[in-house]
């Protein structure tokens, strides 16, 4: 652990979030507001390369940098929770659910893919 | 004071910036400030679009940094004249519109405030967000006045930046707020009005509050007018040359849900849809409508309970379609008013230019 892994903690935490921004926005522009279509896919996708990294066998320097740094920042526990409460807030109370249900069981069906897929690498 | 006086309005994105790249809303409130402008107020709304059909909305979390504001101010004909042009060369896109109303200030003992008291009259009260009135906030005390009064509807909207007596009152992160401003917008018969301006003038320190006149379109499902057609009783321009618009303001209830969804959320998806210029919706924080008391957000709550005011400005023609898109949604619930305004597209020029392709 040095000053350069420190470094590139900021720098990919950064990029991480903003990579999530610009790929939110995308989704939501091009899928509609209707349902935070775009945070489930952010979330499900970074799930993935979480899992795929943890059945890899990396350093820890390596793993602090791509799976807390990077996939810690591009994911967002707090959007999905804001974005649930939101649609409950105007009575999507069916969205509400769906996005929780679909979210922990895409969630857990992508880390396990991943962690499979990296186990084979 | 009680005197004639015009109503400043602009509506623009929250990230419009000025020539000398300072964001719009800042530049047009020092502005206000600067010139000590009565009473002005910018609202943050929750979802809207203009001439552009761009978007704007706080439904996803991402996209929400940049909702609809809309800026009003008023004073005496003479200083919001000389606002005019200093507004609309500040805003790049959006609406300005331009109306009378009569602001009452100091002592509410007026003689005359409605010119026909059988007239449907628009009252607005600016107050202070900490503003109290025997240890309650004083946007509650009002609000239960005027149900007591029997009006038929007011909704408090909190603004987050404005002017007070001439004085600038601006939110800030680390700060009680106090003093930023507020408005209570309530609808009723003038008569009813007229009768409880009194009351408010004894219940505020230092009210200040304006009154206008406006059609009643619509009332909890029942149609009473159409909005005018073009021509109908007004030229297309006003006496200094500004086109006339019309303006449709829908009162309903974040409760008020349409096809699952809130009705003004429908509203402005069905506005989008059918091209029409400009639709924005304000949440409210409190208010009442008909004979339910007053109310706001509880405690504990899964859906809220704030009333919703959605505004939608167009030419006499269009403004045709929006009303029947707004009848179909509002089948059971809201209130609609229709008023004339003139209104201009800023070109952020300092030059006036009308014209729906003028950009916002």
């Amino acid at each position: 652990m040095n000053v350069l892994v420190w470094t590139a903690v900021v720098v990919i935490g950064g990029a991480g979030s903003l990579l999530r921004f610009y790929a939110d926005g995308l989704i939501s522009s091009v899928t509609g507001r209707d349902f935070p279509l775009g945070t489930m896919v952010i979330n499900v996708s970074g799930a993935i390369v979480l899992g795929l990294l943890s059945g890899l066998a990396l350093s820890s320097s390596q793993y602090l940098l791509l799976g807390t740094a990077a996939v810690g920042s591009y994911t967002t526990f707090s959007t999905w929770m804001l974005e649930t409460q939101r649609l409950t807030e105007e009575r999507q109370h069916r969205k509400a659910v769906l996005n929780i249900v679909v979210s922990l069981a895409l969630g857990i069906a992508a880390a396990a893919l991943g962690r499979l897929i990296g186990m084979h690498l | 004071m009680n005197e004639d006086s015009l109503k400043l309005t602009s509506y623009f994105g929250e990230r419009q910036r000025t020539a000398d790249n300072g964001f719009a809303a800042d530049a047009l409130l020092d502005l206000y400030g600067q010139r000590g402008i009565a009473t002005s107020i910018l609202l943050r709304g929750v979802e809207g679009f203009g001439a552009r059909q761009r978007l704007r909305t706080d439904r996803s979390l991402t996209l929400s940094d940049d909702l609809p504001l809309t800026a009003v101010a008023v004073d005496t004909r003479s200083r919001i004249e000389g606002l005019l042009e200093s507004t609309s060369g500040l805003l790049r896109s959006g609406l300005v519109t331009l109306e009378r109303a009569r602001l009452l200030t100091g002592d509410m003992d007026v003689d005359a405030p409605i010119e026909t008291p059988d007239d449907e009259t628009k009252l607005t009260v600016y107050l202070g967000r900490q503003e109290r009135v025997y240890r309650v906030p004083a946007f509650v005390a009002v609000c239960d006045l005027l149900h007591r009064r029997g009006i038929a509807g007011a909704t408090a909207l909190l603004g987050v930046d404005g002017t007070a007596h001439g004085k600038r009152q601006r939110a800030a992160f680390f700060s009680r707020n106090a003093g930023t401003p507020m408005m209570v917008i309530a609808v009723g018969s003038g008569t009813r009005i007229a009768r409880v301006l009194p009351e408010l003038g004894g219940l505020l320190r230092q009210p200040l509050l304006t009154l206008e006149r406006v059609r009643i379109c619509k009332r909890d499902g029942e149609l009473l007018c159409r909005p005018p057609a073009a021509g109908e009783s007004l030229p297309p321009v006003d006496p200094t040359g500004m086109p006339l618009a019309r303006k449709l303001m829908v009162y309903t209830s974040e409760a008020a849900l349409h096809d699952g969804q809130p009705v003004h959320r429908a509203i402005v998806r069905r506005l989008r849809e059918a091209g029409i210029s400009g639709a924005t919706t304000q949440r409210g924080m409190w208010g009442f409508h008909g004979d339910h008391p007053p109310h706001g957000d509880r405690l504990l709550q899964l859906g809220r309970h704030v009333p919703a005011l959605t505004i939608v400005i167009d030419s006499p023609e269009r403004i045709q379609t929006a009303f029947d898109i707004i009848d179909d949604l509002t089948a059971e619930h809201g209130l609609v008013t229709c008023e004339t305004v003139p209104a201009i597209r800023p070109v952020g020029s300092g030059q006036a230019m009308e014209g729906r392709s003028a950009a916002g």
